[in-house]
């Protein structure tokens, strides 16, 4: 995945506002990059784009997201839902929030499993039932014909880790996956993020405003400010020879945090 | 809580439409047997609410009449809501353009006065139980349009329709599988009034000779019928006309339950 000198920008009062400003970086394969920043850095942003996934006043008006070789940026809206669920998955920030109410978190898994593998109900559920085994979920019978509010917020994020892996991405972007979450709920589903990404192999794009969890993680680590990416380097690297003040700033808040 | 109009309303309608499907079990006499021994029979025993001015058994002509004014009232608010759902929808989620062209629409529409304009329609394309239903469903679905608008609109930047393009699902099945199940509870509450709505222009247009035709029993044209006989016969007025109150009262008592009942 490479994505260079993408520019999203909003519509306001009739004038382009830009909002991402040439962002431009890549992830391997199998490899975990964090994007890091501040809130309204244009992290999200930045991740939805990617897919094209934007708001209706927002445009990109310049760059490229090439995913193995091909632009997604220029392909068409149908070659697009496509690839999205099954090539390109997303977790977001309030599990709950992001799953519908009124069906069955079951309901939900089995959706993107029949939109992309052709398969009948019966067969879908079946691996609903492995998926929810998968992402850890000790009755997933239960759980798989519960309305999302009857479930906690981590038990939510994992049925929506359980959406988002179900037809095997190459890519995963969690966008803040845990920052809703309590810390040791958050410590739960960061590892079980690594033990599947060990077993499935995917790379994974992950966004946080947290370095203590971008330490831990991360292979490299871009950090981004007002819509650039400012500085993009190895995790050493960025915490032993920080070159620019904004991620000087991230890790100062984030050192001040700890001797609290 | 106990949800008191919604059941008072569900045991009405119940009763009434069960009436409506058995009619031919429950009316005594065959409602349109012309029987010229006995005109004008105030209720009685034989007769329950009496005869109209052909020997016609009333109760019977009203049984038979629940079927053609239940019906019409059904698929006319069928089809309104069907329209009013899906331009509704379309405006909604697409925004822009495209809802501006729709809203204008329903303001053009909603600027006739209905009934005129049904009125019209209905003299042009001829006075048939069909052509009514399909008249009355079609120019009254621009309330259900604006409601849906409304919904989907504060429905689409959730959250969980941004998660739904994620996962690679097409804009088309957003609309059906996701926002529209989300928006169907006000839909229904105002389905369920327009019911009572529909019944009531039906009586208009067939009071005023533009509805059902004679010899077919509408609630609406055995009172056309009664109108001529009012001061000798009252019992042709009256129970029609409670029939179409008893039938209002009850579908408004049951959006009336169901509005609580989805607590808005």
């Amino acid at each position: 995945m490479e994505v260079k000198n993408l520019k999203v920008e909003f519509f306001s009062n009739k004038s382009l506002v830009p909002v991402i400003d040439g962002a431009t970086f890549f992830i391997k394969k199998d490899e975990i990059l964090v994007l890091a920043g501040e809130s309204g850095s244009g992290k999200t942003l930045t991740a939805l784009s990617i897919t094209k996934i934007l708001p209706n006043n927002a445009i990109i008006t310049a760059g490229s997201a090439k995913f193995m070789g091909v632009d997604l940026l220029t392909m068409d809206e149908k070659a697009l839902t496509d690839i999205r669920g099954r090539e390109i998955a997303y977790i977001f920030q309030e599990p709950t929030s992001y799953l519908n109410p009124v069906f069955t978190v079951g309901d939900q898994i089995a959706e993107v499993i029949m939109l992309h593998q052709n398969k009948n109900k019966l067969d879908a559920f079946n691996e609903v039932k492995e998926l929810l085994s998968l992402v850890k979920i000790k009755d997933p019978q239960r759980v798989l014909s519960s309305y999302p509010h009857q479930l906690s917020g981590g038990m939510n994020q994992r049925v929506f880790l359980a959406m988002a892996l179900a037809c095997k991405p190459k890519l995963l972007i969690a966008d803040e996956p845990t920052t809703a979450l309590d810390v040791t709920i958050e410590a739960q589903i960061l590892q079980l993020l690594l033990d599947l990404k060990k077993t499935m192999g995917f790379s994974l794009l992950f966004i946080t405003h947290n370095l203590s969890i971008a330490k831990k993680i991360a292979d490299r680590i871009c950090v981004m400010c007002k819509g650039k990416i400012v500085e993009e380097g190895s995790v050493d690297k960025i915490f032993d020879t920080p070159e620019h003040f904004h991620t000087r700033e991230l890790i100062n808040a984030y050192e001040k945090i700890g001797r609290l | 809580m106990q949800n008191k109009s919604l059941n008072i309303g569900i045991l009405i309608i119940g009763f009434l439409t069960i009436i409506a499907i058995l009619a031919p079990l429950v009316s005594p006499f065959d409602p349109s047997v012309i029987d010229q021994d006995s005109l004008l029979m105030p209720p009685s025993l034989k007769h329950f609410l009496g005869t109209d001015t052909l020997g016609r058994d009333l109760f019977s002509r009203i049984v038979f009449g629940a079927r053609i004014s239940l019906g019409i009232g059904l698929v006319a608010v069928g089809i309104a809501t069907l329209v009013g759902l899906i331009l509704g929808a379309v405006a909604g989620f697409y925004g822009g353009r495209i809802d501006g062209l729709i809203m204008r629409f329903v303001d053009i529409m909603l600027c006739f006065p209905t009934f005129y304009l049904i009125l019209a329609v209905a003299a042009i394309l001829g006075p048939s139980i069909f052509n009514i239903m399909i008249i009355v469903g079609l120019t009254s679905w621009m309330g259900v349009a604006r409601l849906v608008r409304g919904e989907i609109l504060s429905l689409k930047e959730r959250e969980f329709i941004q998660a739904e393009k994620s996962i690679g699902a097409s804009n088309l099945r957003i609309i059906i599988r996701h926002l529209i199940p989300n928006a169907i509870g006000p839909v229904l509450v105002s389905a369920t009034l327009g019911i009572g709505g529909a019944i009531l222009l039906e009586s208009g247009l067939s009071f005023l000779g533009l509805g059902v035709q004679p010899p077919t029993p509408s609630w609406g044209n055995i009172l056309i019928e009664s109108k001529s006989t009012l001061g000798v016969a009252w019992w042709i007025t009256v129970f029609p006309g409670l029939a179409i109150l008893t039938t209002i009262l009850g579908f408004n008592l049951i959006a009336e339950g169901l509005k609580k009942k989805m607590g808005s």
